[in-house]
């Protein structure tokens, strides 16, 4: 028999060593996944009662922040909505709705509307808080706001609001549409239910109250301030820093994911090893 | 003979016994383990890499038996209620099942507990994956002609039988998600005419959600009964493949009547020992390192709780992505109302899907009059009618299991929802028929071409003093370990049809014509 000996070539060492690799990251993963919750603290649903309320409806603004809302207004929202915000055959009248509604809509980037054939998407907000705040206050300076919408611009304060309370909240009202983990998701007819990981808690706030687009309005009658908080402490606190616990989280989006892993890196990985260990012809 | 020890060849006195070699004469003096043992150390297994694929299926059951008794340690197979108190602050003072409970204490409180839980759940997924794999490779190269019909029945067996003790897993830590699918469960068993009420009833102990029985029985299913019928399955399944020889493709040297590769002892062993540790390392690794199913994100199942975008495991998709786009018919008559929107697509389609999986080799056997014992492997290409239909099978499920996530790519592409779902309603039944044809295309080429299949070899361009270029073909290097595979003579009976069976022979067998 001819003996050649090949020399051992990076290549068939190669999947050994991501084999190695990655047995070695699992074990130091596994070692160090018990001592890093450990460390962690539990927010919130201990923390002692605060005498503020647990939202604070700003609803009064200076002559000052009117004057600059509506020149802002003027200059960036008129031509759809109207000088006297009053509507339009483009846009809809927007007396009445209150500073939450208009600040909600600015500050999420969603007005100006870029493209008004589609929902509403958020994108980078062309107004600051402040001249989202002036024009909310312009806005609101034309007419009194209508019963059932909030009267200011929704500050929360969580320190005392119940993740736990949260939780329940969120499953019962929200993630039907917003998904269990807030990733968001298609919902009939090309609307949807946009990801909540980047909403702000005044945001959560106002689109609870205002009901945004297709969302319904959960009024005080149904959803009493501090459950708003607990809601927003929830959505803030675990929905946008989930605990993800055992490794890469994989987008939130659960067995879609999880199976495309299984298959390519799990079966596909394991074929790349049986390929290396048996014959090629 | 009886001192004769299996692992030694020449006579017993040209080497030292050793207490290894005293244990096992004794075993055979009592149990006539020497002829058994032989007959399973010499056993050859083919070198081929294709042939370890089944192998990966094992090495999952066997993590996945390791890593479930760990789990059976710690999990409460209870729906009773109990108030969490416990690390994960989200949950505290949340009403939840015992169940839920456990699932995330293992999670959280018990040591190493959620990289056993995420290895479990991941093996599972791949010793799904990996069985359809294997059983890819089975049907592609005809492994399961005769005389294997049997043990084809008995691999369709352990797929589905895996499917389903997956889905009860996969529920039984009774979170939100896992709740919602059992919700599911439930409707299909309603759907079934005339039995399903009563079917339903039966198994959940009363009207959905039941008394909290569903939970123990799910447990006792899947930590007992469906497991060790698979185990007995995997048994039956290994006990054939050695009883019978192995099949291996066709090559220089190997026949009908011969196997080519490693004994099992000592080369095989080693290998297949090495793969066992390999697999249990990729799994290991997923478990630390990629989330899956974190229950405690979830909540505890409560019946009128839903969470929008829910998906089963992946090897629940084609039966989840199937009863996405069927379309909401049923019949409503005689006071009685059979929902076609479930039943069709839930208890129907996966019968008949078993069905045909289970039967095919007796369909194809009828379809080719082919009756003839096949220790040879086809190569997919010189078979295009058989590959052909496979790849449209493959196909039609792949193309139900992307159904199963029409809101996931709804949202992702920034369509609208009913666009994707009259465009799966479509593509479902198309792209099966396009990939069938294409398939059968490229057989029938490659069946053509000389050079596919071969291995390469140079090619040395000369030029001639005149300055003319000349191409020369070069010999095969020497060294390259392995003989070129030239395809044997395939019997002719598939895609030629060389006599009918009436000229003689055996009724229903047509004459097996070697191909030139």
């Amino acid at each position: 028999m001819r003996t050649v000996r090949k020399t051992l070539h990076i290549r068939y060492l190669l999947p050994a060593a991501v084999v190695v690799a990655v047995g070695v990251g699992g074990l130091l993963t596994s070692l160090s996944a018990g001592a890093s919750t450990r460390s962690r603290t539990p927010s919130g649903a201990n923390a002692i009662a605060a005498p503020t309320p647990p939202i604070r409806y700003v609803g009064t603004f200076t002559p000052a922040q009117v004057h600059e809302g509506q020149v802002l207004f003027e200059a960036n929202c008129s031509s759809c909505h109207g000088t006297q915000a009053e509507g339009s055959a483009l846009a809809p009248d927007l007396q009445g709705l209150g500073p939450a509604t208009v600040d909600f809509w600015v500050s999420t980037g969603r007005m100006p509307l870029a493209d008004a054939s589609v929902q509403a998407t958020r994108k980078p907000a062309r107004f600051d808080n402040q001249q989202a705040t002036a024009i909310s206050a312009y806005v609101a300076s034309l007419a009194p706001t209508a019963p059932g919408f909030p009267s200011g611009i929704p500050y929360v304060d969580t320190k005392a609001s119940s993740l736990s309370m949260g939780n329940r909240l969120f499953v019962l009202n929200c993630a039907a549409c917003h998904t269990i983990t807030g990733a968001g998701d298609a919902l009939a007819d090309g609307a949807y239910a946009p990801s909540l990981h980047v909403a702000t808690s005044t945001q959560v706030a106002e689109a609870v109250r205002t009901g945004p687009g297709n969302m319904p309005v959960f009024g005080p009658g149904t959803l009493s301030n501090a459950q708003v908080a607990d809601i927003v402490a929830y959505v803030t606190g675990p929905i946008q820093h989930p605990n993800d616990r055992g490794g890469i989280g994989l987008g939130g989006i659960g067995p879609v994911a999880e199976g495309f892993v299984a298959l390519l890196i799990g079966v596909g990985g394991i074929m790349l090893i049986a390929f290396w260990l048996g014959e090629r012809a | 003979m009886s001192t004769t020890v299996p692992t030694t060849t020449g006579s017993p006195s040209r080497r030292r016994s050793t207490p290894v070699d005293s244990g096992l004469g004794w075993l055979d003096d009592r149990l006539g383990v020497a002829k058994g043992g032989r007959i399973f150390m010499d056993k050859i297994f083919p070198d081929h890499w294709s042939f370890l694929l089944g192998e990966i299926a094992l090495y999952s059951f066997v993590v996945l038996l390791a890593t479930g008794v760990f789990l059976t340690l710690y999990f409460v197979p209870s729906a009773a209620q109990t108030v969490y108190h416990g690390v994960y602050k989200p949950l505290d003072g949340v009403k939840m099942s015992e169940a839920y409970a456990s699932s995330v204490n293992i999670s959280f409180a018990v040591r190493s507990g959620l990289v056993i839980r995420q290895m479990h759940h991941w093996a599972a997924d791949v010793f799904i994956g990996s069985i359809a794999v294997h059983m890819c490779r089975i049907f592609f190269t005809g492994a399961f002609r005769k005389p294997r019909e049997l043990n084809w029945i008995v691999g369709v067996s352990l797929l589905f039988l895996a499917i389903v003790n997956g889905f009860l897993g996969y529920s039984l830590p009774d979170d939100l998600i896992s709740g919602t699918g059992i919700r599911i469960a439930y409707s299909i068993l309603l759907s079934i005419p005339l039995v399903g009420s009563y079917l339903a009833t039966l198994v959940f102990g009363g009207v959905f959600p039941g008394n909290g029985s569903i939970i123990p029985r799910f447990f006792i299913l899947h930590v007992l009964i469906l497991p060790a019928i698979i185990a007995g399955l995997i048994g039956a399944h290994l006990f054939m493949l050695v009883r019978q020889k192995h099949t291996q493709f066709p090559g220089h040297g190997r026949t009908e009547d011969n196997v080519v590769g490693s004994p099992m002892f000592p080369t095989f062993m080693a290998k297949t020992t090495g793969f066992l540790f390999m697999v249990t390392g990729v799994l290991w690794a997923l478990g630390g390192l990629a989330q899956i199913n974190p229950i405690w994100q979830f909540g505890p199942y409560v019946p009128y709780k839903i969470s929008y975008a829910v998906q089963p495991d992946w090897y629940m998709g084609w039966l989840d992505g199937a009863m996405r786009i069927m379309p909401s018919w049923e019949f409503a008559g005689f006071g009685h109302t059979i929902p076609f929107m479930i039943f069709l697509p839930g208890v129907l389609f996966p019968g008949l899907t078993s069905i045909l999986f289970i039967f095919w080799p007796f369909i194809e056997q009828k379809l080719t009059g082919d009756r003839a014992e096949h220790h040879l492997l086809d190569r997919p290409r010189d078979r295009p009618r058989r590959t052909a239909v496979g790849a449209a099978f493959l196909a039609f499920y792949f193309m139900l299991f992307c159904a199963s996530s029409t809101d996931v790519l709804a949202n992702f592409f920034q369509v609208s929802l009913n666009v994707v779902l009259w465009t799966f309603r479509f593509i479902v039944f198309i792209v099966p028929i396009i990939v069938g044809l294409f398939t059968y295309r490229i057989c029938l080429d490659m069946t053509g071409a000389s050079h596919v299949g071969k291995r390469k070899r140079a090619v040395l361009i000369v030029r001639s003093a005149t300055g003319a270029y000349t191409t020369v073909d070069t010999e095969a290097r020497p060294g390259d370990g392995h003989h070129e595979l030239e395809p044997m003579l395939v019997p002719g009976f598939i895609e030629g049809l060389d006599g009918d069976g009436a000229e003689g022979g055996e009724p229903g067998v047509r004459r097996v014509v070697r191909r030139p």
